[in-house]
């Protein structure tokens, strides 16, 4: 039990790291949904902004020998993972210093060095990924966990739930993380998820389920914490079902007629980043400044990650060749 | 005398929380809610309930309930459940509320039983807002200290034969205790137990970790009650009916340790000491300086230096309906003999 408290303890250090991972996504993400208006981004992008404490409170509970798959809406989760802002940035201009080389664009950055397996243009294309790093780590006995992200839309893919059955069947070390944002693009999930809760449905696979505040740090980091330690110890997977709603638009320029005012509620009253800060003031952890000086340090790098990826070369006809599965 | 209406409110959220993974918590399906509540319209109506009034949900269980009525309907007059009227046109926040929301517009309008399907939580939030309308707390949820685990059919026999009157309220009714806390200008109600612990967040709300609990108050502690108050319940009982509760410190290298099963799934030592009696009125306080308060199993409060947060035992919880002893009043007034009709078939009093 000890142990459990020692594993749960929230430094100062760790505080900060989740507050600045956290800042970083929502920074990130706000300054691509400007970039985006301009024109100067090809491609699409689907933004994490108001997600973050799912990402983060999960990732910071990971470390080098975790893996983790992502989603269409994947910017926060690389983040999470440790993958550089500028070589993201610079992917989602699609200039050659980008993660991908810039030949993936938004929904494809990947940084394996980092464990991070990818984001991912197929709704509900990782959950089977993490199968097969889970079933490496164990059969390695790393003691690395493997965590799919997904949405509610994900939850409903035969992959998604494939998944689930074989790591269940396997006793994999993997964890599902629901980040059930409300809507598969236009669609509430209300409607499209028969079990109302995702998380209901592990209990058919004979693991646990359960349902969390995706707009509370600290709720989501004790889940996660809990999910992890277990995956760890042999205990087998977990669904996790984080509750939250997205800020912006399925993809930027989605005129979001399907939905009403719940965006300006979520962002005065639930929002992660003020909870937090109000949270770690009000007990004394951290002190206003503390997290003014992380804000101001991730504005900078922001800065500094647009201006050398938008002044970073394009892909050449020569790339054309290479990071291709056939040499020619 | 009115309408006999019965109010039911369902919590769509209760047995998802943290405990099925760190505990082998039970999951109790929103299906199974659905068919509490279809089981419970039968008895309600079969003894002469006109009016149930149905709390919404996003969580599909008065949807069920909304499909299941009009298959019934589609199928002809249906004489048997009562007409059911669902409390829609609010906003559903899907947070507590929605269950304040819920039983406040049955206490208006008349519900004379209000019916609650969750586990501890649930009921903590409904009996704070019945008034003196009596409750009947049924559990669909974690921690089922407070809610009975009772088959719905009969739990609706028994608050449909108090809604139309037909048992007196001295033998239908308990008032039950509840201890009150208060932290700075905040205050919350907790039915069986309040917990004092070191951890510094709401987070995931429960509470499984013994050695992070400092204090314990308990309106009453069973032997064999599951949650904080079944550490009391073996060291020192206290009855739901009894006029005092008990309260305790709780370290863990006391001397005195108790193996109890403080959530479901996780059965420890802790240690105790210091174990008083608590009387309604006076009031106990706080030792901690900083941490969290949990109310019937679950963090809700959190305080800070200087706030001293203090807990008080009362006398005028809300008013319960005893299943048993309203069903042996009625087998003793011969209520549901149906040799020559049901009295309360279909009939208002």
């Amino acid at each position: 039990m000890t142990d459990t408290i020692e594993r749960r303890a929230l430094s100062r250090e760790r505080l900060l790291s989740a507050y600045r991972m956290m800042r970083t996504i929502r920074e990130f993400e706000e300054r691509v949904h400007r970039e985006f208006a301009t024109g100067e981004i090809p491609g699409f992008v689907h933004l994490y902004a108001g997600e973050e404490a799912s990402a983060v409170g999960v990732c910071i509970n990971l470390d080098e020998r975790d893996t983790i798959a992502s989603t269409h809406r994947g910017h926060g989760h690389c983040i999470a993972k440790g993958v550089d802002l500028g070589e993201m940035m610079a992917e989602i201009y699609g200039r050659r210093t980008g993660s991908c080389h810039g030949k993936g664009g938004s929904m494809h950055i990947a940084d394996l060095s980092k464990g991070m397996l990818g984001a991912n243009g197929i709704v509900g294309g990782g959950p089977p990924l993490i199968c097969g790093t889970a079933l490496a780590a164990k059969i390695k006995g790393t003691g690395g966990v493997s965590v799919a992200f997904f949405g509610d839309g994900g939850s409903n893919q035969g992959t998604t739930l494939e998944s689930m059955n074989l790591a269940c069947v396997w006793n994999l070390p993997a964890i599902f993380v629901a980040e059930n944002n409300g809507y598969a693009e236009s669609t509430a999930s209300t409607w499209s998820v028969a079990a109302d809760n995702i998380a209901d449905r592990a209990a058919g696979f004979g693991m646990p389920g359960v349902v969390v505040d995706g707009f509370d740090f600290f709720a989501t980091c004790e889940a996660a914490s809990e999910a992890i330690a277990r995956a760890r110890d042999g205990g087998g997977p977990t669904l996790i079902e984080m509750k939250f709603t997205r800020y912006y638009g399925h993809f930027e320029g989605d005129q979001q007629t399907y939905r009403a005012d719940e965006v300006e509620q979520a962002r005065a009253e639930l929002d992660c980043l003020k909870r937090f800060a109000a949270r770690v003031t009000e007990t004394g952890e951290l002190g206003r400044a503390d997290l003014d000086a992380v804000d101001a340090d991730v504005a900078t790098m922001i800065d500094k990650a647009v201006d050398e990826a938008k002044a970073a070369p394009l892909p050449g006809e020569a790339d054309l060749l290479t990071d291709v599965y056939v040499r020619y | 005398m009115g309408d006999a209406i019965v109010g039911v409110v369902a919590n769509p959220q209760s047995g998802r929380d943290i405990r099925r993974l760190v505990a082998h918590a039970s999951v109790f399906p929103t299906a199974e809610k659905a068919s509490m509540i279809q089981r419970m319209l039968t008895a309600l109506g079969a003894v002469g309930v006109h009016r149930v009034l149905l709390g919404t949900d996003l969580g599909g269980i008065s949807a069920a309930v909304f499909r299941a009525v009009g298959r019934r309907r589609a199928r002809g007059p249906d004489t048997r459940w009562p007409e059911v009227e669902f409390l829609d046109g609010q906003p559903i926040r899907q947070t507590a509320q929605d269950t304040v929301d819920a039983v406040g517009r049955m206490v208006t309008a008349g519900a004379r039983v209000i019916v609650c399907l969750g586990g501890d939580g649930t009921a903590r939030v409904t009996a704070a807002a019945v008034g003196d309308v009596p409750m009947l707390a049924l559990s669909t949820g974690t921690n089922n200290v407070f809610p009975a685990v009772r088959e719905a059919t009969t739990a609706g026999l028994a608050a449909g034969l108090v809604a139309v009157g037909a048992v007196p309220p001295d033998r239908a009714t308990a008032r039950a205790k509840l201890l009150e806390v208060r932290a700075g200008g905040r205050a919350e109600t907790a039915l069986v137990d309040v917990a004092v612990s070191t951890e510094r967040h709401v987070a995931a709300r429960a509470l499984w970790e013994p050695a992070t609990l400092t204090q314990l108050f308990c309106a009453f502690a069973e032997p064999d009650a599951i949650g904080l108050s079944s550490i009391l319940g073996q060291l020192s009982p206290v009855g739901r009916r009894d006029p005092h509760g008990v309260t305790a410190r709780l370290v863990p290298g006391a001397p005195r340790q108790v193996l109890a099963a403080i959530a479901p799934g996780v059965v420890v030592p802790v240690g105790v000491s210091e174990v008083e009696p608590m009387v309604p009125g006076a009031v106990h306080e706080v030792e901690a300086r900083a941490g969290v308060i949990a109310v019937d199993g679950e963090r809700e409060l959190t305080f800070e230096p200087g706030e001293r947060p203090d807990v008080r035992l009362r006398s005028d919880g809300p008013r319960c309906v005893d299943v048993a002893a309203v069903l042996a009043a009625s087998a003793r007034l011969g209520l549901l003999r149906a040799d020559d009709g049901l009295h309360y078939r279909g009939g208002s009093t």
